[in-house]
């Protein structure tokens, strides 16, 4: 197999932050991955799923984050170089087995690849997941360019092989999206070899007796770790300033251009934190005794600000901690004016912000479901049939942009899986309005699924429809069990949805294509009547997917014959991104019409033609 | 402005998800690393590919940060005329806007409840403030050279051509050779000539 990532030692690429983490973990050996896609670590998973094929490793889409790192976990047991990546919040679905994981470690090595979101730009929260290498106890290294995260993750990686403990490597969204000059290193011939298996259940089984004494051994290993980072060439300083400042991730980025920017070079001692916990402690008192003061540039919680002051007063250093406040807030990323604002504070130096231009108020282009998602086909069924008397619980993928009007169909939202089980708390205290639930294909495996099992257990009383569109759409058409087993190819085995409900026990369930609107409304009719769990599953590939993996295309597109009333009524309810207004004229973009015909349907102003070709 | 091969420069650029936005700006990155300059690219997507504004960067000569903020770009490439008008508070001032004049109407001016600014305001606007800019018919271009999307290359290229930045086009142009997919690579050095011959 031939692709630059597979490149020889010495090679030059230019790579994305998450590609990097993949040539790091090529280069120390790695045997097994699994992961569960979130933006913005999907490009990890990607990666390693597009390379599988050069037979270092096994590589699979699991089913949630909790599973992914079991089964990476559970390789890692067995003796293979493992590693897993998630999105932040997916490391809380993973946080049970992570929690014991680094009691009873794990033999062959495990690397946690954890892509954090500082300013929510895919995400529904900005957890800081340093907290995670704190609460689990394991060292944590922070990257802030393509070639770091490409060597931090060899060197994790390797550590965790060395001390059978997992490891953390925390990234954030630029990061992750960031493309920078990567240097090669030697690839190995193929994956580190399997360790020989030793049956130890004192060790890996940890009932009371046996959690006590590694809750110790943990302990002990934190304390090698905390040596291992007083040493670390990542934790490095500079300068003889009076004035110190310490950033770790991306913000030692937004330091050193704010420096460089400002020549404050001669004036500071800087710290920057690389191999992030556990803290290089010596390190970090000698540094606080030469400065007078200490400025902490760190995004979101103030965790080694906190820390710093507790080293502080437990050794009795004077100095002045200067942590969040002024432009440093817990809210959002920070930027080089931000952290120039701040240094300039400290050097009590004048601040001159840049004269910027005034932000004009424009038409905004908020994320919209595509010209044919079947999404917005059932969602205008829905509301014809529910309008605002219904309460609609959502979940995470395409569908959650339903919220938007004129479709509004989301209500509420938790966290991935949550719709079908909140529902259920609802649809039990309220009585008023009936509770409709929305859950995709890849989010029923994930976790929905046991909302499911819960609703007909607890003979809860709502309607959940399953969206299948046949993918993981909202993340870039990752693998799941749902999809064909023609894309599945012969490494995973398809399954079923309309089995798998009916084999739980639902009596109740209705399967409709999205694009028959008659059919849509005919079965919420059915379904509206009674109690108990309903279940319609909405079936209709993704639209972006059946064109390019299916290959599908629909041979029409539709066209306004007759412009009045009826037409802009259906542009105004059902938005299609593809109609365009201009008064009270509608038109359709060839160019962007799937050919779904919904609005055929809909309005009788509008008709099909055949697609011409376009874009010669 | 910025023309030794040292200089630190940031370049902004803007546009509408879908549209090819962030194949220019790596191929722009890939060919700054091959010119031996200092490079970082970054970009803001996820959502965005539903239709969203996408955000890029490409800062080379030293910098560490892949982000550029308010009043920071050297260069803002709108490669939409409403995203350029709407990324105006990043470029420095002096700053130097190249622009494409082929709008993409939004989901609102689409259904009638929002008006698409007007285009000659946009230009004068940007003229207001930049200290050069060029603008012109992008998706015209990669309609004539064979692919709406190459629209996008042919405004890379007048950035390169301009002598304003490091980049030359002949580097553009064996970037293009080595790292676009070969059907690819006529049509997008056809759309590099004809986005020269527009400045």
């Amino acid at each position: 197999m031939n692709h630059p990532l597979l490149g020889k030692e010495g090679e030059r690429h230019l790579l994305l932050g998450n590609e990097a983490i993949v040539r790091g973990a090529l280069e120390a050996g790695i045997g097994m991955v699994a992961c569960y896609p979130g933006t913005p670590s999907s490009e990890i998973p990607d990666t390693f799923y597009r390379l599988r094929e050069c037979g270092r490793y096994v590589m699979e889409f699991s089913t949630n984050e909790k599973v992914a790192f079991e089964v990476a976990a559970g390789a890692a047991h067995g003796g293979a170089l493992a590693l897993t990546a998630m999105k932040h919040v997916g490391l809380n679905v993973a946080a049970d087995p992570l929690l014991t994981s680094t009691y009873v470690g794990v033999p062959g090595g495990l690397l946690v690849v954890s892509a954090d979101d500082p300013g929510c730009h895919s995400s529904q929260n900005e957890q800081d997941n340093r907290r995670y290498a704190r609460f689990a106890q394991m060292p944590c290294f922070e990257p802030a360019s393509a070639q770091e995260a490409k060597e931090m993750a060899k060197e994790a990686l390797l550590l965790s092989r060395e001390s059978e403990q997992p490891v953390l490597l925390r990234t954030t969204t630029r990061v992750n999206h960031l493309r920078g000059r990567v240097d090669f290193g030697p690839l190995p011939d193929g994956p580190l070899p399997v360790k020989p298996y030793k049956k130890e259940p004192t060790r890996f089984v940890p009932v009371p007796g046996v959690a006590k004494v590694r809750h110790r051994a943990l302990a002990k290993a934190m304390d090698s770790f905390r040596e291992m980072s007083e040493k670390s060439g990542w934790n490095t300083v500079r300068g003889n300033g009076k004035a110190g400042v310490i950033a770790s991730g991306i913000s030692r980025c937004y330091l050193n251009d704010a420096i460089a920017q400002g020549g404050y070079e001669n004036e500071l001692t800087v710290f920057e934190l690389g191999f992030s916990f556990p803290l290089p402690e010596k390190k970090l008192c000698d540094f606080m005794r030469k400065v007078d003061k200490l400025l902490v540039i760190e995004e979101l919680e103030p965790i080694l600000e906190t820390e710093l002051r507790a080293l502080a007063q437990q050794h009795g250093i004077q100095v002045e901690i200067i942590g969040k406040g002024g432009p440093l807030t817990i809210f959002g990323e920070y930027d080089t004016p931000k952290v120039s604002e701040a240094l300039a504070s400290l050097l009590g130096k004048p601040f001159q912000p840049v004269p910027v231009n005034k932000p004009e108020e424009l038409p905004q282009r908020p994320p919209n479901l595509c010209a044919g998602c079947a999404h917005r086909a059932f969602y205008y069924a829905v509301r014809k049939t529910f309008g605002d008397d219904a309460i609609y619980a959502s979940d995470i993928g395409c569908y959650t942009l339903g919220m938007a009007p004129p479709l509004r169909t989301a209500d509420y939202l938790f966290c991935m899986g949550a719709s079908v089980s909140s529902g259920s708390g609802t649809s039990r205290v309220r009585k008023d309005l009936p509770v409709v639930s929305f859950v995709g294909d890849s989010t029923f495996f994930h976790t929905g699924i046991n909302g499911l099992i819960n609703a007909v257990f607890n003979k809860h009383n709502q309607i959940i429809v399953i969206l299948d569109n046949g993918t993981t759409a909202m993340t870039g058409h990752q693998p799941n069990p749902g999809m064909d087993q023609d894309v599945l190819g012969s490494t995973a085995n398809h399954l079923d949805i309309e089995s798998i409900v009916r084999a739980l026990g639902v009596t109740r369930f209705a399967k409709v294509k999205p694009y028959n609107l008659k059919a849509s409304l005919r079965v919420l009719e059915e379904m509206k009547e009674g109690e108990g769990v309903r279940v319609i599953l909405a079936e209709e590939p993704c639209v972006l997917y059946a064109r390019r993996t299916l290959k599908k295309a629909r041979p029409q597109v539709a066209y306004v014959a007759e412009q009045g009333a009826s037409a802009t009524a259906c542009a105004q309810e059902f938005a299609c991104p593809a109609f365009s207004r201009d008064g009270d004229t509608v038109s359709v973009d060839d160019s962007l019409c799937a050919g779904c015909m919904l609005c055929m349907q809909i309005s009788d102003s509008f008709k099909a033609r055949k697609k011409e070709a376009v874009n010669g | 402005m910025a023309n030794a091969n040292n200089q630190r420069l940031r370049i902004y650029m803007t546009g509408v998800g879908g549209q090819g936005t962030l194949t220019a700006t790596n191929l722009l990155a890939r060919v700054a690393l091959e010119m031996g300059l200092e490079v970082t690219a970054g970009e803001i997507h996820g959502m965005a590919q539903r239709g969203g504004v996408v955000e890029s960067t490409v800062l080379i000569g030293g910098w560490q940060s892949p982000v550029i903020s308010h009043g920071e770009a050297d260069i803002l490439l709108g490669f939409e005329p409403m995203e350029t008008l709407r990324g105006l508070p990043y470029l420095a001032p002096k700053g130097i806007v190249f622009s494409s004049l082929d709008s993409t109407p939004s989901p609102g001016v689409s259904a009638g409840r929002e008006k698409y600014p007007d285009l000659g305001m946009i230009q004068e606007k940007v003229k207001a403030v930049a200290s050069r800019s060029w603008f012109m018919h992008c998706r015209e271009m990669g309609r004539e050279a064979g692919s709406l999307q190459s629209g996008n290359i042919s405004l890379l290229a007048a950035m390169c051509a301009s002598g304003v930045t490091p980049f030359t086009a002949d580097a553009l142009r064996d970037g293009i050779r080595k790292f676009m997919a070969p059907k690819l690579v006529d049509s997008n050095l056809k759309a590099v000539d004809l986005g020269i011959a527009a400045i």
